[in-house]
């Protein structure tokens, strides 16, 4: 399935003195199986993007196809666009309400009217991806701990059998063990399940280990796209934009400047070792 | 959207009304409320509305925000009305069908008791409307310090006007949010009976409760940690004090008060003045 | 002055337990949970140091403790030469040892934004005069002056935090301890409070205890402890600890990338300075070896 943003323009307040233009004529285009990383800092209009995705807001002009079938057409099927876009919210932890694990995740699949068994089959499929094991699925997701409560919300999603899957921030507040966790999870579904992820985050370091292609946002517009490697060697614009690039490729844009032979578009600590190893048995020899 | 709500609805100005102290305006809104039941006459009704409308033009709160809180009891005001139009007995009947009948008595009820509820919507509205809400529960910490002897918390009962204040957009947010997280995953509110309905908003508050509780823990621990143990030894940054333009306030509305009595009394006296 | 007296805090053995009730299928079962077992740390005055551990390794009790929030169940654990065991120096404690907690929302109590720095002093019973003296200054210590009547649901992350230190620092602490204070912000919010952070520590010499996961803050103090699971298991500066890259990914922690290249490259047999923590570093030693051959 491929979404397509047309025109994308979205004006939070119109004609009142909070107007504040959120996205402003954006067009994109993300194709199936893809994994996205889209960046941007706050009040960059990522977030207003991701929420029109699944229809949760409208647009004030411009529109989002769905294979080719604007979203917005046919109100009765927006329950469908949700359901096709999964999308896990910030802190999606605090959205759990229900008595256990098991009924919490049921939630989504038994709103679309799925059979007892599907309900099932969904629910457990769910849970395993995110590496929830059975023992808990009886518990109460308020006495587990932060990642997995993370987990758990993020299986929620999934039992809806998206898609795509949209995760805002999936990482925040988590410490590296349970960001480690989460991290996982997310690429064997990209990997074992072929579904398409949009990765929204800040950390740079954990984007530049997981996704195939960068969306940056700024002032409302998509200001760059490219591969990990194309947005990366660009580490002055994204300082401009408030943004950081992984540390590593910091190294190499210094090392560029004072004059060595090295390529400017490393961004991950295996691939540095790699080069640099290479850079100084060159000079050894 | 939930979150455009506005919360306490100061109109920041400097006027003279602006900068009295808050207790004095607190006082001076409840007499004049009860002024208004003093007030008997047509010709006091005109009175008391002129001096109103001057007190609203010293405010330099536009007319329009005055007003804006009629809106909310639009449906009140009807009632009233029409419960008074049709129910009010009187001699000088005009039209009668069944237990309705419509009086020169009750049309003057009808008018008396609806200029009534607009002359208290909008003149709590000034009080409102002119002092922020920090110095609007300071002010009430102060007029109820008295009754703390009669067991009246009333440094709690402002701490707790304070902290909802401050936590009704933060939980407002929070609502907008969950609404969201809850549609994402195909949750449905518009659609079913009122029973459906009802049961569709277990997954926004239960939810929104769990947060409200965390968020209550956490900030009596933060209080805590910054030394907060009730209102024993506690100062204030802003010390609220009586200024000539406040002791001028409590005259005039003195004189005002006279006046309605007077008014009252006259009315008594010289029924042709209705 | 004598070596006690240059300690901001001492623990000695501090232990913290609590019981914890489980469900089980035969009903309920009472168990201990060591939260915080027999440490001992020392802090200098003036020091900026960081703790770190992943979420529940105790790294927050012992903030807590420090604040007195929470009392030691065993050992002794001392604010400026104060037990925190005696309630009567509970208040004297707080106000000598300011908090910072992590959910910017969740510590501001008032609508307006000076009214609730005020609030700290006001608790104390200061004077209305040198309250709102102690308000403009800590305001614009943190660079928030022109906020000052703002109310706070309005503002960021980055700026709430900074708030909240402004609302520790009109108590004039001589330590604040921050729970971690960034994580839940933006990159920018971070950058702001970490700024914040190492100025006070500089220019006012207030001692700084920095609750973190982050490793890229815990580089920059004087000094760093690591606790996992209830027990201080390493400390030192942030060279010596991060040096010890196995150690920190055994306790569920990061190094930073340039620290994990130079450890890679070192494991190749590459001559590198294991303690290298920064870019700037981490190109210094390049350089250096291109130099030397």
């Amino acid at each position: 399935m491929s979404i397509k943003i047309n025109h994308l323009t979205h004006v939070y307040n119109p004609g009142t003195a909070f107007e504040k233009v959120a996205l402003d004529d954006v067009t994109l285009e993300i194709q199936k199986g893809e994994f996205i990383g889209l960046i941007g800092h706050t009040g960059s209009g990522k977030s207003t993007l991701i929420q029109h995705l699944n229809g949760i807001i409208s647009p004030t002009s411009g529109e989002i196809l769905l294979d080719g079938e604007n979203i917005h057409k046919d109100k009765t099927k927006l329950k469908e666009v949700r359901r096709r876009i999964g999308l896990a919210f910030q802190y999606p932890e605090y959205q759990l309400f229900e008595m256990t694990v098991y009924k919490d995740v049921a939630f989504g699949p038994t709103n679309l009217k799925l059979t007892e068994e599907e309900i099932h089959h969904n629910v457990v499929s769910a849970l395993e991806t995110v590496g929830i094991s059975e023992e808990i699925y009886e518990k109460s997701p308020f006495e587990l701990s932060g990642g997995q409560k993370r987990r758990v919300a993020i299986a929620g999603v999934l039992a809806m059998n998206p898609e795509v899957l949209i995760l805002d921030e999936p990482t925040a507040g988590l410490d590296p063990r349970g960001r480690d966790e989460i991290l996982q999870a997310i690429k064997d579904l990209h990997d074992k399940r072929g579904i398409t992820v949009i990765l929204v985050s800040h950390s740079m370091e954990d984007v530049a280990k997981l996704v195939d292609r960068i969306i940056v946002m700024h002032r409302g517009k998509a200001a760059m796209q490219g591969t990990p490697k194309e947005i990366f060697s660009h580490v002055e614009e994204l300082e401009q934009m408030g943004l950081a690039a992984p540390q590593v490729s910091y190294v190499f844009a210094e090392l560029k400047k004072r004059g060595y032979d090295v390529p400017t578009d490393v961004y991950t600590v295996k691939e540095a070792k790699e080069v640099l190893l290479k850079l100084v048995k060159q000079v050894k020899s | 959207m939930i979150r455009d709500i506005t919360i306490g609805q100061y109109y920041p100005a400097e006027s003279p009304i602006h900068r009295l102290d808050a207790r004095v305006k607190i006082v001076v809104t409840f007499l004049f409320i009860i002024s208004l039941f003093v007030v008997n006459t047509f010709i006091g009704y005109v009175c008391v509305t002129a001096i109103l409308g001057a007190v609203i033009k010293v405010s330099k709160v536009p007319l329009k925000f005055m007003l804006k809180g009629l809106k909310s009891i639009v449906i009140i005001i009807l009632f009233t009305a029409v419960i008074n139009l049709f129910l009010t007995q009187g001699e000088q009947v005009i039209w009668e069908f069944g237990f309705l009948h419509l009086t020169w008595e009750g049309i003057y009820m009808a008018v008396k008791m609806c200029v009534r509820l607009v002359l208290l919507i909008v003149g709590s509205s000034v009080l409102t409307l002119t002092t922020t809400p920090i110095q609007l529960t300071d002010g009430i910490e102060y007029i109820l310090r008295p009754l703390k002897r009669i067991g009246v918390p009333a440094h709690e009962i402002a701490m707790m006007m304070t902290i909802a204040l401050r936590f009704i957009p933060t939980l407002l947010d929070e609502t907008d949010k969950i609404i969201k997280a809850q549609q994402a995953r195909g949750a449905d509110f518009d659609t079913g009976n009122l029973m459906q309905k009802a049961k569709s908003m277990i997954p926004i508050l239960v939810p929104l409760f769990i947060s409200a509780f965390r968020r209550a823990e956490e900030l009596a621990m933060a209080m805590e940690a910054r030394c907060y143990h009730g209102d024993e030894h506690r100062t204030r940054m802003n010390v609220m004090h009586m200024e000539s333009r406040d002791y001028r306030a409590v005259v005039m509305t003195a004189v005002y008060l006279v006046f309605v009595v007077a008014l009252r009394i006259a009315g008594n006296y010289l029924p042709f003045m209705i | 002055m004598n070596k006690e007296a240059m300690k901001m805090v001492k623990a000695k053995d501090l232990t913290y337990e609590y019981v914890r009730v489980l469900e089980t299928d035969h009903g309920t079962k009472e168990e201990k949970v060591a939260a915080l077992k027999n440490v001992n740390i020392e802090i200098n005055k003036g020091d900026f140091v960081a703790v770190l551990g992943h979420n529940g390794s105790g790294k927050s009790t012992f903030a807590k403790h420090i604040n007195a929030l929470v009392q030691p169940t065993g050992g002794t654990l001392w604010v400026d030469d104060m037990d925190t065991k005696n309630d009567e120096l509970v208040w004297e404690i707080r106000q000598t040892a300011g908090m910072v907690f992590q959910n910017p929302d969740n510590q501001l109590v008032a609508t307006v934004v000076e009214e609730d720095i005020a609030f700290g002093p006001e608790n104390m019973g200061v004077e209305p005069k040198e309250i709102r003296k102690r308000v403009d200054e800590a305001l614009a210590t943190v660079r928030m002056s022109e906020y000052a009547t703002h109310t706070p649901s309005k503002l960021s992350g980055g700026q709430k935090q900074r708030i909240a230190i402004a609302g520790v620092l009109a108590m004039k602490p001589k330590c604040i301890v921050l729970d971690e204070p960034t994580a839940m912000l933006d990159p920018v919010g971070r950058r702001d409070v970490m700024e914040t952070i190492e100025r006070l520590n500089r220019e006012e010499g207030i001692t700084m205890i920095l609750i973190t996961h982050y490793m890229d803050e815990a580089v920059r103090a004087d000094k760093v402890f690591v606790i996992d699971d209830g027990d201080l298991v390493m400390q030192g500066t942030p060279k010596e600890i991060f040096s010890q890259v196995e150690t920190l990914q055994k306790y569920g922690l990061d190094v930073p990338q340039v620290t994990e290249v130079a450890y890679l490259l070192r494991k190749e047999g590459v001559e590198l300075p294991a303690d290298i923590l920064t870019i700037e570093e981490m190109v210094g030693a390049i350089c250096q070896l291109k130099s030397t051959t």
